[in-house]
């Protein structure tokens, strides 16, 4: 397995959180983690990408604590939280600078596939800085990528590009976990989908599976967690 | 021929692997490709339909399985110069008739005023 969590519950307040939450992630699956607000997918990326410790239950990436493998992960986080002075550029330094694995002519690739401008983020839209920051994200060779919410608050434009890139970029042997609120626009790309509910997972399945039933994964969304 | 990576996919008519499979084979039956023709890589069309890389790979074996395609080693994914196109032509055409035929029997209406209005509208086109 690349990366597994074993009865694994995460919690802070009432707000979040995962409880006993038991799944695997075997190398080469593009899964999307859908749910409504609250059910637990930023938790579950972030025990992931070693950002939050589990009050009980192990996450394993790469047979080690995820803790110790957060410099072999992408994680890209919901926020977006880029200075305002940076440029692509400068971005570009920055990401080398932290990452060994940041491959520096991929991220220039990037940059004009996603139509990044060359100014400072604070001068770019939502959807560049979006954009730019997919960009930052897949420029680094991993074999596990975190993606939070790439497609939150952004143009139409700007979510089809994100999309496409992934799809470009995307190794069969690389897993990506995707969770989104934009199910229509992303469902062609996932393979397994992750319904989330109240931390906890409602259902666990094969996309062209749900399809071969009739059924879409926007629709199974509807059935599942309505 | 370059083909257009723009598909329309439907969420809500099963497995999109077979989606694509047919859309291959409608293609084929209108002429819109011919024997000979080079099918986009999977990569391209999966990034141009916003589906997963393997969905189309997936698609791919499918024609492959059935002998309308093949793939040639270093070079790309191929139409067969022996592609089955006379078949798939009329199969197309046996399901499109068959779909008329269940419109026009829940319509209530006889034979011979069905293949009436199928000839007019086959005039009319």
């Amino acid at each position: 397995m690349l990366a597994s969590l074993n009865r694994a519950t995460k919690q802070y307040g009432r707000t979040e959180g995962v409880r006993d939450l038991t799944v695997e992630f075997p190398p080469g699956e593009v899964v999307g983690v859908l749910g409504l607000n609250g059910s637990g997918k930023s938790t579950m990326l972030k025990l992931l990408a070693g950002l939050l410790f589990p009050t009980s239950g192990d996450v394993a990436v790469f047979d080690g604590p995820a803790r110790a493998q957060r410099s072999h992960v992408v994680y890209l986080g919901e926020t977006d939280a880029l200075w305002s002075w940076m440029t692509p550029d400068d971005a570009a330094t920055f990401m080398a600078g932290l990452y060994d694995d940041f491959d520096v002519k991929r991220f220039r690739e990037l940059l004009a596939s996603l139509a990044v401008p060359r100014r400072r983020t604070k001068a770019m839209s939502k959807g560049e800085r979006g954009r730019l920051r997919l960009a930052m994200a897949l420029a680094r060779d991993a074999k596990l990528y975190l993606l939070d919410e790439p497609l939150g608050g952004i143009d139409l434009l700007s979510r089809e590009k994100i999309l496409q890139s992934i799809v470009q970029e995307w190794h069969t042997d690389e897993t990506v976990l995707l969770s989104t609120h934009e199910v229509a626009e992303a469902e062609g790309l996932f393979e397994r989908v992750i319904y989330l509910r109240e931390g906890r997972i409602a259902l666990d399945a094969t996309a062209e599976r749900l399809r071969e039933r009739g059924k879409s994964v926007v629709q199974t969304y509807r059935e599942v967690l309505g | 021929m370059t083909i257009e990576c723009t598909w329309p996919i439907d969420m809500n008519a099963g497995p999109i692997f077979v989606q694509i499979a047919n859309q291959v084979r409608q293609k084929l039956a209108r002429g819109e490709i011919v024997p000979g023709d080079r099918l986009p890589s999977a990569r391209d069309l999966a990034a141009g339909l916003g589906v997963n890389p393997n969905t189309v790979v997936h698609a791919f074996a499918e024609l492959e399985r059935t002998s309308v395609i093949e793939t040639r080693r270093g070079l790309g994914t191929f139409v067969r110069e022996d592609a089955p196109v006379a078949a798939m032509r009329r199969d197309m055409l046996l399901a499109a008739a068959a779909a008329f035929a269940a419109d026009a029997a829940a319509l209530g209406v006889s034979t011979s005023e069905a293949l009436a209005a199928l000839k007019e509208a086959l005039h009319a086109g």
